[in-house]
């Protein structure tokens, strides 16, 4: 060991100056490349394999379009991020998508959350499809302090944490359970096309059925408390265990009472067994809806043909509205050239968070995670930006409730001649009811 | 814990100078993990590793010593989760406390039913142990004052806390997951050793025998089945706090259940090292395809992957992985 040297003054001074100098630079010029980077990652976490990878992949379709949309110039585009060739508040840095598969496990969806928050250093997330994967993954966000959009999971618990980093953009199940109990009652005054006034004596029998994941089970309780406060009856009530191999005891049950009111909670492979084994049992109702998801698909719309005809389904979007949105029309059609299909109600909210993203890192101009929250808080987006009939995206604390898009609603829609109708809400109809439900023969 | 006891846990010189090094060498790389793991995605993968760890050394005593098949561990993963959940969540208990309490009822429902089950034997009790299991699940499923299938969110605390067993840092996890292991190992170690432990392996290797000694086979089985219990309770309690949120198909379904004993089995059933050489091949493989592949567009592939990796080592040698490591020794 070699003598220890004594330091002179001169020379403490001139190195702890000149890092002291440089460390100033180096967080100065760091501090810069973090607000103003060339790209901004997001994390965009769906189901892509197991029995909804088909959901997960028509949402990874629709996210990829949005970015291609916002990275690039598209003259044609009839809405702002067709001319942005990046983000302009970010000095047109680039958004690169990072996707990971959760197939629909919680805890897969969390470990994976984090890998694209620490390794991948993403500015934020966007997903998850399954309600009970977005409860763990924004849980993740909520202890990095990461923002996360969520455009489709619409179990209402997720916005009654209280979370400050979670955004939801798509109505929640109670909004839509309430929209179409409000239809019931439209009905029963005969205020809806193609149909005179149905008595609540004809009409007021529900058969539930809703698989038993966290989605479900919501969809579940909020059934029964509309139904228990409008007075309807609830003659039957089935909860099945998501990706059963056999449901013929389930429908039996459900058929049994001789429901006037069939609903249904259910993802596609459960959506489309339920139907089959119906389908063996000629089931008949007056009317048959549903949540959206399994039984408002491309695949399902492929399978049962003309069986579908007459069947309800609560939506955010329909090629229907193509006449008053020719924004949809136009993305719709690009849209298909890649996939081989239309947007339909998952897909289209898809495109729409990421969209929501993208005027939000916008409005942010930086990709510091305060940042992007406090312009996540504060963004209006006008509906006519959006391809989904809303008045607009704006994130609220309302009625106990943090950061949901209280600008977004529904539609209920329904099948005729294999294309899915607007009826309700009743001013915006594109076609007559068809009533009752022509059953399943 | 008697002297002797304790002192047979912490002595490995019975076993070759070779499996004192790789444990050695297990140890050292459990320390360093988090200081050289590239990542956050790696150190949560070694979390799920130790977790796994847990449960299979749990499951190896009845499932490997004992040669009982149980696939019912799911369920006491979940009790044990649950009470952590639920007494955090209605009580606001903290988890030092909830998680006795959680592997008292694990254990004590495993006493219950193994006394009943373990009247069975070979496929009827494996049978019986995936019918309690399911009949569990969909109780937790329709029972909506539990939170039922909408499952249990831990409410998050403002600050890191040790009390509530909330950090923002995986580290602090790591090590505990992997003082959980440890303890797991040591009690493994005294167990093999042990007189339950003799009797169990006599058992295994023939009932009626082992009766003739006078070795009281029901009871034994019925300890056993007790102790695999109390480590998949450690090994719930540990994930509820970990991530947040549990539901009855995350905590107590037949696929996990599936999972620690196919991981033992391919490891080595009935070898002190089996279940984490299991845990060690099938956690990684499975967590990193489905994050590389899954992502990519390629989907399906890992699973392809995975089930061939599975089918070759069943094939070439059912006494799994362990097996082929002694049959090597041997050939030396």
């Amino acid at each position: 060991m070699g003598a220890k040297k004594k330091i002179s003054r001169r020379e403490f001074l001139k190195t702890t100056g000149s890092l002291a100098v440089g460390s100033a630079a180096f967080s100065m010029g760091w501090g810069i490349a973090r607000a103003q980077p060339a790209e901004v990652k997001i994390g965009v976490i769906y189901p892509l394999s197991g029995s909804v990878a088909h959901a997960g992949k028509m949402s990874k379709d629709a996210v990829d379009l949005c970015v291609d949309y916002v990275n690039n110039k598209w003259a044609d585009l009839p809405i702002p991020i067709g001319q942005w060739e990046g983000i302009p508040g970010l000095n047109g840095a680039k958004i690169k998508l990072i996707h990971a598969d959760h197939r629909g496990e919680p805890d897969r969806g969390a470990d994976l959350a984090k890998k694209l928050i620490l390794d991948e250093k993403v500015a934020g997330i966007c997903g998850c499809y399954h309600s009970s994967v977005t409860k763990t993954v924004s849980t993740v966000c909520e202890r990095y302090k990461i923002p996360m959009i969520n455009p489709e999971s619409t179990s209402p618990d997720l916005t009654t944490r209280g979370y400050k980093w979670f955004f939801r953009a798509t109505p929640h199940d109670r909004i839509f359970l309430r929209d179409f109990f409000e239809f019931l009652g439209l009905l029963h005054e005969g205020k809806v096309p193609g149909v005179g006034a149905i008595p609540k004596s004809e009409l007021s029998k529900i058969g539930a059925c809703t698989e038993n994941t966290e989605w479900g089970a919501a969809t579940r309780e909020v059934i029964k408390e509309f139904a228990g406060k409008l007075g309807y009856e609830i003659v039957s009530d089935v909860s099945y265990p998501h990706e059963s191999p056999d449901l013929t005891a389930e429908v039996r049950n459900l058929l049994g009472p001789k429901p006037d009111i069939l609903m249904f909670a259910s993802y596609i492979s459960d959506a489309i067994l339920l139907t089959k084994t119906m389908k063996e049992f000629r089931a008949s109702a007056k009317m048959f809806w549903s949540q959206d998801v399994g039984f408002y698909q491309p695949k399902f719309m492929e399978t049962f043909g003309k069986d579908i005809d007459g069947i309800m389904n609560r939506t955010v979007f329909s090629k229907k509205l193509f006449g008053v949105k020719p924004v949809a029309a136009h993305i719709n059609e690009e849209f298909k050239k890649r996939s081989g299909v239309d947007f339909m109600g998952t897909s289209a909210r898809a495109f729409t968070g990421m969209q929501a993203w993208a005027y939000v890192l916008n409005k942010a101009g930086s990709t510091d995670p305060e940042a992007i929250r406090q312009a996540a808080e504060a963004i209006e987006i006008p509906g006519k930006d959006l391809i989904v009939p809303w008045k607009g995206i704006n994130f609220e604390n309302e009625a106990g409730e943090t950061n949901q898009n209280t600008w977004s609603s529904g539609l209920i829609v329904q099948y005729q001649n294999q294309e899915p109708e607007i009826i309700y809400p009743v001013d915006v109809a594109t076609a007559k009811l068809l009533y009752p439900w022509p059953g399943l023969k | 814990m008697p002297m002797h006891a304790l002192k047979d846990a912490l002595s490995f010189g019975d076993l070759p100078a070779s499996e004192r090094i790789g444990f050695a060498i297990f140890i050292a790389f459990c320390l360093v993990f988090p200081w050289i793991s590239k990542g956050s995605f790696a150190q949560a993968v070694m979390i799920q590793f130790l977790i796994f760890c847990l449960y299979g050394l749990g499951w190896n005593l009845i499932g490997g010593y004992g040669g009982q098949v149980a696939l019912g561990q799911a369920k006491n993963v979940g009790m044990s989760a649950y009470t952590v959940a639920l007494f955090m969540v209605w009580w606001d208990v903290p988890f030092w406390f909830s998680t006795p309490i959680g592997v008292i009822i694990a254990t004590v429902e495993s006493f219950i039913l193994g006394y009943f089950l373990l009247r069975l034997k070979g496929h009827y009790f494996a049978i019986a142990t995936i019918c309690v299991s399911l009949v569990w699940q969909q109780l937790f499923v329709n029972w909506d004052l539990i939170g039922g299938a909408r499952g249990v969110e831990l409410p998050l605390k403002e600050t890191p806390n040790f009390v509530y067993m909330q950090f923002t840092s995986p580290i602090y996890y790591h090590y505990f997951a992997f003082v959980l292991v440890m303890g797991a190992i040591l009690f493994m170690n005294w167990f093999r050793k042990s007189r339950l432990g003799y009797q169990l392996r006599a058992i295994s290797a023939n009932e009626e025998v082992a009766e003739s000694l006078g070795i009281n086979i029901h009871w034994v089985k019925v300890k056993a089945y007790c102790i695999t219990g109390v480590f998949a309770g450690m090994g719930g309690a540990f994930y509820a706090v970990y991530y947040n949120y549990i539901d009855p198909f995350s905590v107590m379904h037949l696929e996990l259940s599936i999972m620690i004993a196919l991981m033992t089995m391919i490891g080595g059933a009935g070898s002190m090292w089996g279940p984490i050489i299991g845990a060690m091949i099938l956690i990684p493989m499975d967590r990193y395809l489905g994050a590389w592949l899954g992502g990519s567009g390629i989907v399906g592939v890992d699973f392809m992957i995975y089930a061939f990796m599975v089918m070759v080592i069943a094939a070439y040698e059912p006494r799994g992985i362990w097996g082929i490591i002694e049959k090597a020794r041997r050939r030396r």
